[in-house]
């Protein structure tokens, strides 16, 4: 660590903080005071805070079923990577024929854009029968592999010894994920349930393709349906991107610590 | 308690072979020590015995049973690793206890097991600690705590001293002594320190290259290396190796020193060969001290003091020899040396086999 100004650091820090968070305070002085955002020179506090444009939100669409729908299917893929991803990490850290075309082969699949597979993916959600289910709003999303490697990195770092042990005792492999890799792997865990939860709460574009009524749509689409709504509405528009924003930004402030150890995990040694 | 034996055992990465044929029997209670340097397969085959490493071929068998295709969980064996191997997220109890709850071992009984190893260890305050918050000497004893506990038919030890600082290792390794002469287990010890082997072992075996060199009592080993590598590789300082010839019934030194050597070995009248002196056997004479045995003079190179004693390395016509002589005898490079030699006391090698003549 360099010594000497740490005030012009922090100063720095500051600045660049401040940027990053304007949008977001924007965003919330905007669905308290129903302003007009292009009005010159912009207002820096707010006037005359109401919590109207919430209560707008809530009761003008079926604000409640969005957001059950997008709870349930934001916990199926929480689930299903917190899981899943961890059978297949365990599996690349063990030694099997191919592993390193396997390994290869996952990468390059890192590298098609999801819309290039939305087409197979809604065939086969159709075969399976879980067209317009939450089911099969999350499918797609119940697994992602940067995250298996987040996990491989992470079963990576226990010592071999440790796995060794837990065999000469008794333990199953099943038993040794769950036992002893796991409870060692908080902060991939962490970063798994933040980043499914991220992007299942986000995304737009599959459940727009799988959900056939309302009842079934999730926040994202929520939004695009009540912009349809209404015109001139800038403050409930912002009430809504609140109540949206609000529970991701909830689920990464309770993990952010393991968060940012799993993401840097791996990257340096000791 | 049970027997061990390796017929055969050969292991393979890939296409190299890196244990080549090992046969090994060890009687019920015995505590056998598998020494070598790094690379000689010692650990590969403790792992080979615990089933955490396939056989490629041959055959182990515990207390007769044949045990290849046998997962490590039923072949009722406990192991210490180098690294402890302590599970971090659960307590020393916990830890101590984890493999019974697994073999459906009642809690009140697990209680009793744990309880009664902590007390035989001096670990029992430390039960409701996690291992991070203990010292390397304590976690080390939660390790065999944990070996102890599950009252397995084989111990195995692969290298448990070798994360210690010195002075707790020699601690250490009086306490697994202790412990040795109390549960008088069938053991198998992995190490590369010749001096815990002397010390722990009811038998040594000397391993080097995938092959075992020479399988002994510690008083065989010392006395008798079968081969210039055992006889290098135990005791400490080790062996003194030069190379010399046998002339008129008698062993040449490169110097020219003859030592006499006894009818049976006149048969190699004229070979070149290995000669071995252990540096402790060579006995220090003043420098006008009378002696009717073979004496080596030498300059000495290096002198290092260690209070009890001083070792010193000696220019033995181009080749070091390093002898032990009485504190303060020798002070400092440069002064010639005198050392009685006992004709018992000389070893001989082949100079290509290796192999003790």
């Amino acid at each position: 660590m360099r010594r000497g100004f740490p005030w012009a650091r922090h100063a720095v820090l500051v600045l660049v903080s401040a940027v990053m968070l304007l949008p977001f305070y924007w965003v919330l002085k905007t669905a308290i005071t129903d302003e007009n955002i292009y009005a010159y020179p912009p207002r820096l506090t707010p006037l005359d805070p109401h919590l109207f444009n919430f209560v707008d939100v809530w009761y003008l669409i079926p604000f409640p079923r969005y957001l059950l729908n997008s709870v349930i299917v934001s916990a199926l893929a929480v689930a299903g990577n917190v899981v899943l991803n961890a059978l297949a990490g365990y599996a690349l850290t063990r030694h099997f024929p191919a592993k390193r075309l396997v390994l290869l082969l996952l990468l390059s699949c890192m590298l098609i854009p999801f819309q290039a597979t939305i087409i197979p993916a809604y065939l086969i959600s159709a075969r399976l029968g879980v067209l317009n289910t939450h089911l099969g709003l999350a499918l797609p999303l119940l697994s992602t592999i940067v995250c298996i490697f987040i996990y491989k990195a992470s079963f990576e770092a226990v010592p071999k010894s440790l796995i060794d042990a837990a065999r000469i005792d008794g333990l199953s492999e099943w038993r040794i994920i769950a036992t002893v890799l796991l409870p060692l792997s908080k902060p991939a865990i962490a970063t798994n349930v933040i980043l499914a939860f991220i992007w299942s709460w986000n995304s737009f574009m599959w459940p727009l393709i799988i959900t056939r009524d309302a009842e079934m749509q999730t926040l994202p689409l929520g939004l695009a349906r009540f912009l349809s709504y209404l015109e001139d509405t800038t403050g409930a528009l912002y009430a809504f991107v609140v109540m949206v924003l609000l529970p991701g930004i909830l689920v990464f402030l309770m993990a952010q610590k393991e968060f940012i150890r799993g993401l840097t995990s791996g990257a340096t040694k000791g | 308690m049970a027997t061990v034996s390796l017929r055969q055992v050969r292991k393979a990465f890939g296409g190299v072979e890196v244990v080549h044929g090992v046969d090994l029997e060890i009687a019920d209670g015995e505590f056998v020590v598998l020494v070598g340097p790094s690379g000689c397969g010692k650990s590969t085959i403790l792992r080979m015995v615990a089933g955490l490493e396939d056989i490629t071929s041959g055959e182990i068998a515990i207390d007769g049973a044949v045990v290849n295709e046998r997962d490590p969980k039923d072949r009722d064996i406990a192991m210490v690793f180098q690294d402890y191997a302590l599970y971090p997220h659960m307590s020393v109890a916990e830890n101590m206890a984890f493999s019974l709850r697994y073999r459906g071992v009642g809690k009140p009984e697990i209680r009793r097991r744990v309880e009664e190893a902590a007390s035989i260890l001096d670990i029992a305050h430390l039960l409701a600690r996690r291992p991070r918050e203990l010292s390397g000497g304590q976690r080390q004893r939660v390790a065999m705590g944990r070996a102890i506990v599950r009252d397995p038919k084989v111990f195995l030890f692969d290298e448990p001293l070798s994360n210690l600082d010195a002075k707790l290792r020699v601690q250490m390794r009086t306490e697994i002594k202790r412990l040795r002469d109390r549960l008088r287990a069938t053991t198998i010890y992995v190490t590369h320190d010749q001096v815990e082997a002397m010390t722990l072992a009811d038998r040594i075996v000397v391993m080097q290259g995938g092959h075992i060199q020479q399988v002994g009592t510690p008083e065989e080993i010392y006395d008798t290396p079968a081969t210039s590598f055992v006889a290098g590789f135990m005791g400490a300082p080790a062996m003194n190796l030069l190379p010399g010839a046998i002339a008129g019934g008698a062993a040449v030194l490169p110097d020219g020193t003859a030592i006499p050597l006894p009818p049976d070995a006149h048969g190699y009248e004229g070979e070149a060969l290995v000669i071995g002196l252990r540096p402790e056997r060579l006995g220090y004479l003043a420098p006008d001290a009378p002696t009717d045995r073979p004496v080596i003079d030498a300059p000495a190179v290096v002198v290092e003091p260690l209070g009890s004693e001083t070792l010193v390395t000696l220019d033995l016509a181009g080749h070091a020899l390093h002898v032990k002589v009485p504190p303060r005898s020798v002070r400092r490079p440069g002064e010639r040396v005198r050392l009685a030699i006992a004709p018992d006391s000389v070893h001989l090698f082949d100079r290509d086999t290796g192999r003790r003549l």
